[in-house]
């Protein structure tokens, strides 16, 4: 695959933000309520104040002035300030933001972790009795809630057997410098062995509540691209060739079957930056879902704007991240 | 070509491949025996679902569930392919015997370089050492199958070949151990008739040079014609001719072989009507307790109600047919 393809599709992308940030902007725009009267709330204001707070808002403005504003400042990261923080909405979601990515990335190598061995184990022994334990598993995985699953967790591992902290990211005794904003990694840059074991702790709960309804679709969904790869004939050509059983299924099926798994992947973890809101809540994980869902209900505009056109620019970049890794997986796939 | 005192390199005695179907199991491979000496050719001709390419799969142990292959005898190369472990089966294959499949497009891995498909046969094998040693060897393996400019497509992938380039470097990889035996299953169906003269030369050529015996399988019989020092016959799962191969030809003493011949189109007969067997190839299932060509015979009689024997009747030749008087026919 040439650089020159990966920039041109690239560039491909920005129609696709322009539209999102269209969306984004008439969020505000078109919400019921006056922003103006909201921020004001209760207090009795004049009408020269009110006309001040508005000029200082830019809503004076027309809305296509407004619009390309909003653009340009969303390019230099400025979404203005966080009505409840007073401060740059950006800094806040950055500080919460590590939080959120470091238990996605563990979710999600944890789901394929779980998934891609299950999947091509139920393939290969088809029918098996593990193969029909992975069929239950993963319709359970399926069907059970998030939060409730993860409240199951926390009530047998936390709280009867005590094994894991009931919620939060880390002990008050853990910090150390942030290099990544990832606990995980920072701790160990640090050399604190004690603080990674306390964040591991802190996060596994979390992370396998979120990982295990990933992982139930991606098993089913490498059990059955493997299923119809181990059909093909360049797998019993292979077999022919006198090839090992595992580099029979471990590569030449594998690389072949994992197109949709990557594809779903992607899909599940733009899904889980955005919807984990639930299980942040339940755990306590300072993440940006819960920060989110808190501006949500104090109607904090300007960080609800940024964190949904962060989510729809995460989402487009982890699919085109996908499409790359689909032309490795197989070259036909041209971008 | 070898003696006749030599043992055979292939020597198949009772093999047979059930597979279940809806209607009872269906013997796909019904107790065939069959040998291939060393050196030679045999064309194995039939109608696809014949039997043909499942009694050489079965032969390699590559038969998958819920197929079940038994034999009474299986020796290629002094061996007991039948008292072998799964890891001795494994090392014949690709080895010793080698397959070729009738599309090269769906045979070879779309996701890994042609590099990688070819050493990894060289290594898996002990024929190369190193990365380095099977790259030089599958270089040499491609000059050998007449891929121009090898070195610089090594690294290629094989959607970037044309079909007839894909077939050569599908040949190649399945030599690429030098193997004793090449079964090279439907080599010209899928290609251009323009490529497929080439790859039949290519075969003759590398047969030739590798001293390898071959096994031809094919539904065309002009392609055996060209090729083949002995042909054998198959229907519904069973041989019903066998024999040297010009004698069949010209002779041949199975209706469904006369049949096939009749249905050849040939250059220097154009006037004369192509004359297609009627009906079509049983489904596989179990069978009556007929001659399986029963329903598409124009010569069957009542006669032929009974489980015809393969019956031997001159010179070395056999076939499955009541007509058949030991000493003559037809």
């Amino acid at each position: 695959m040439r650089f020159g393809k990966v920039v041109e599709r690239f560039i491909g992308l920005i129609p696709v933000l322009l539209g999102v940030s269209v969306i984004v902007f008439l969020m505000i725009t078109l919400t019921p309520g006056d922003p103006v009267q909201i921020m004001l709330g209760d207090a009795r204001s004049s009408p020269e104040q009110e006309a001040a707070l508005r000029r200082d808002m830019g809503l004076d403005r027309p809305i296509h002035e407004r619009f390309i504003l909003f653009i340009a400042n969303a390019l230099r990261g400025e979404f203005g300030l966080s009505f409840f923080h007073r401060r740059p909405v950006i800094e806040v979601i950055g500080e919460r933001l590590p939080a959120t990515i470091e238990l996605t990335l563990v979710a999600l190598i944890l789901a394929l972790a779980i998934a891609i061995p299950l999947g091509v184990i139920a393939a290969v022994k088809r029918n098996s009795w593990l193969d029909r334990l992975s069929t239950v598993g993963s319709l359970f995985g399926v069907s059970l809630p998030g939060f409730w699953f993860g409240i199951l967790l926390i009530l047998l591992f936390s709280v009867k057997l005590g094994w894991f902290p009931v919620s939060g990211r880390i002990g008050f005794s853990a910090e150390v410098r942030a290099v990544t904003g990832l606990l995980l990694i920072d701790t160990l840059l640090a050399g604190r062995l004690d603080s990674f074991w306390q964040a591991l702790r802190h996060i596994s709960l979390p992370a396998l509540t979120l990982a295990l309804p990933m992982a139930a679709v991606l098993t089913r969904v490498t059990r059955s691209s493997m299923i119809e790869v181990l059909r093909t004939d360049y797998v019993l050509f292979a077999e022919a060739k006198g090839l090992r059983k595992a580099r029979v299924i471990g590569l030449h099926a594998l690389k072949n079957a994992l197109i949709p798994t990557v594809t779903v992947a992607a899909l599940e973890t733009g899904s889980l930056l955005g919807g984990n809101m639930i299980v942040e809540t339940v755990f306590g994980w300072p993440g940006l879902g819960r920060l989110v869902v808190e501006a949500i209900f104090s109607r904090n505009y300007p960080l609800v704007q940024a964190a949904v056109l962060l989510y729809a620019v995460t989402y487009v970049l982890l699919n085109f991240f996908a499409d790359i890794l689909y032309t490795w997986l197989n070259p036909k796939v041209r971008l | 070509m070898t003696g006749p005192f030599l043992p055979p390199l292939l020597a198949v005695e009772g093999l047979t491949t059930i597979f279940p179907t809806r209607a009872g199991p269906a013997r796909v491979v019904d107790d065939v025996s069959f040998h291939v000496n060393e050196g030679e050719c045999l064309g194995v001709v039939g109608e696809s679902g014949s039997g043909k390419s499942i009694t050489f799969l079965s032969i390699l142990g590559l038969v998958r569930p819920p197929g079940r292959v038994s034999a009474k005898r299986m020796i290629f190369a002094g061996k007991d392919l039948l008292a072998l472990g799964e890891g001795e089966r494994r090392a014949i294959r690709g080895r010793d015997i080698a397959i070729t499949m009738q599309d090269a497009l769906t045979a070879l891995n779309p996701a890994l370089t042609v590099a990688t498909q070819i050493t990894e046969v060289m290594l898996a094998h002990g024929r190369a050492r190193s990365q380095e040693e099977a790259r030089a060897a599958a270089i040499e393996m491609m000059r050998l199958v007449g891929i121009p400019a090898a070195a610089n497509r090594l690294d290629d992938y094989p959607h970037q070949f044309s079909g007839g380039m894909r077939q050569r470097i599908m040949i190649a990889t399945a030599l690429a151990c030098r193997p004793r035996l090449l079964i090279a299953d439907e080599p010209t169906t899928a290609l251009d008739v323009t490529i497929q003269a080439q790859v039949l030369e290519l075969i003759a050529e590398l047969r030739r040079e590798l001293r390898m015996s071959v096994v031809l399988i094919t539904h065309d019989l002009g392609v055996v014609v060209e090729q083949a020092d002995r042909i054998m016959v198959m229907y519904a799962g069973q041989i019903v001719e066998e024999g040297a191969c010009r004698a069949v030809i010209e002779d041949a003493a199975h209706p469904y072989t006369a049949g096939l011949l009749a249905s050849m189109p040939s250059l220097d007969t154009l006037d004369r009507p192509i004359h297609p067997i009627r009906g079509q190839a049983p489904l596989p299932g179990p069978m009556p307790a007929q001659c399986r060509f029963f329903d598409r015979c124009e010569q069957a009689s009542e006669a032929c109600r009974i489980e015809v024997p393969l019956r031997p009747f001159t010179d070395g030749r056999t076939a499955r047919c009541i007509r058949l008087k030991e000493g003559s026919h037809g």
